[in-house]
């Protein structure tokens, strides 16, 4: 599966990337909201994992952006911090997928991304 | 016509002299520009190599996975670790990694703070005399879940600095939910309504209570300790207190019996509701329109009589409230409002028709 992750912080970004490279997902990252912009018109994801709080331009704008450009089969799991539950709303109606909250184990992100894989791959066949 | 001109006669020497001191201040302003800039740009790249030193051991550490490697190897040059500004500036990274992960990463993290010893320079900072210090040093130990380190951290839980207590008694919470509140057993000082709200967003075990410590410390003379304790025992639906919770309704504080009553409405016996109204008429306004909105949830038909003596209060707010009440809890329902003897007078016209426009909404 292609996955775009934006996350301005660089650590949480390569344990991301790490984590999925492994569960054998093709990763692309990037580090603020316009850049991650820019890459899901050219690579076209299949899902995009976004941290809420970005510079130039944030989540909610990405999802924003993904859902005017008809980017309806893209799925998007949202990483929010503690106590963002409004934020993680308004992500859901702009429609978001999914979410994890930070503090979170890559683990739990593995499984998460795991869940989108199989359905990916049931459209595809 | 004759010309003359005339020169002023004047001494320049001081004037070259003043010419000289600007000059020589101009030389030394510029020299100053060099070398801060030169100074500048040396700390930012000193910066840039322990950012991607930092970065390349947190890296290793969190991709470190047990069952591939028997024993985690950290490259890094060690001199830098006779740096105390290297050592703060590795510490902060470290905690602002660990406050975003959890499960095996955290744990390595973990391992990577105490195998650096940057756990005894929290612990030298929480035997500082200043208090920003001793706070910073617990807020490292909370977030490293350094629970080696308790006895020092739980001497802090009274400290006379309110934000080295507050840090500290998180962190007793942080490290062992309800049991870390202890330290209630022992403090002296107030606890802030804020600080009251980040330790029960702290607790994370919702299945173990002491009971026996929960009844002490809703006797305490300490009034924060009291409402903290109304608190938990919501929190943890606890039963076992109901009776001292009752006590509590009889407390001086407006506090106090506010909290009592936000146990009762969730956790009410048979007789909740006439031993709230016996505290009725002791009360303040403020308590009184609780007891009201309490009595709309655990209330019954038996407490329609004490409702109708409160729609003759001479505030409206109460009559307001007591009116809700009675349209949930009188037999009639919401058609007593026609039974009432000045139901088409105002207030009671603006009254029962807000409370129809309530109900509708």
């Amino acid at each position: 599966m292609k996955i775009l992750v934006a996350e301005d912080e660089m650590i949480m970004q390569k344990t991301i990337e790490f984590r999925l490279k492994k569960d054998g997902h093709e990763v692309i990252t990037c580090s603020d909201g316009r850049e991650a912009i820019q890459k899901i018109e050219e690579i076209n994801p299949d899902l995009i994992i976004t941290d809420i709080m970005m510079p130039f331009a944030s989540g909610l704008e990405i999802i924003e952006a993904v859902k005017r450009n008809g980017g309806k089969n893209i799925r998007i799991i949202v990483l929010s911090a503690m106590g963002q539950e409004n934020v993680v709303l308004e992500a859901f109606q702009l429609g978001a997928d999914d979410y994890i909250t930070k503090p979170f184990s890559p683990n739990e992100l593995s499984m998460r991304v795991k869940r989108y894989s199989v359905e990916t791959k049931e459209v595809t066949i | 016509m004759k010309l003359t001109i005339t020169f002023l006669q004047i001494d320049i020497h001081p004037l070259i002299g003043l010419l000289y001191f600007f000059l020589g201040l101009m030389v030394m302003v510029f020299l100053f520009l060099i070398f801060f800039s030169f100074y500048k740009r040396r700390l930012e790249i000193k910066k840039k190599f322990w950012e991607e030193t930092i970065f390349s051991v947190i890296s290793q550490v969190i991709f470190y996975e047990e069952d591939q490697q028997p024993e985690m190897e950290i490259k890094l040059d060690k001199s830098l670790l006779h740096n105390s500004k290297f050592r703060q500036y590795f510490t902060d990274e470290i905690i602002h990694v660990k406050k975003n992960l959890f499960g095996a990463p955290a744990s390595n993290l973990r391992k990577l703070y105490t195998s650096l010893y940057f756990d005894k320079d929290s612990l030298q900072k929480i035997h500082s005399t200043k208090w920003y210090i001793k706070a910073k040093g617990v807020q490292e130990l909370a977030i490293m879940e350094q629970v080696q380190y308790v006895k020092e951290i739980f001497r802090l839980t009274n400290n006379s600095n309110e934000l080295v207590r507050n840090e500290a008694q998180c962190a007793l919470v942080n490290f062992y939910g309800f049991k870390g509140f202890r330290f209630l057993n022992v403090i002296v000082h107030p606890i802030s309504q804020w600080q009251q709200i980040q330790l029960l967003n702290y607790l994370h075990d919702a299945k173990s209570t002491d009971t026996h410590q929960l009844k002490k410390w809703l006797a305490s003379k300490n009034e924060s300790v009291v409402i903290l304790s109304l608190r938990l025992a919501t929190f943890y639906n606890s039963f076992e207190v109901y009776n001292e919770v009752i006590q509590c309704l009889q407390h001086p504080d407006q506090q106090v019996k506010l909290n009592a009553l936000m146990y009762l409405k969730k956790i009410a016996s048979g007789d909740a509701a006439e031993k709230i109204i016996n505290c009725y008429n002791f009360s303040d306004r403020t308590v009184k329109l609780s007891i009201l909105s309490v009595l709309e949830e655990i209330g019954n038909e038996n407490q329609v009589s004490f409702l109708l003596k409160q729609l003759h209060d001479n505030d409206d707010t109460i009559k307001l409230a007591a009116a809700k009440t009675l349209s949930c809890l009188h037999p009639m329902g919401k058609a007593f409002f026609q039974t009432h003897l000045f139901a088409d007078q105002n207030p009671w016209k603006a009254i029962f028709s807000q409370i129809e426009n309530d109900r509708a909404a």
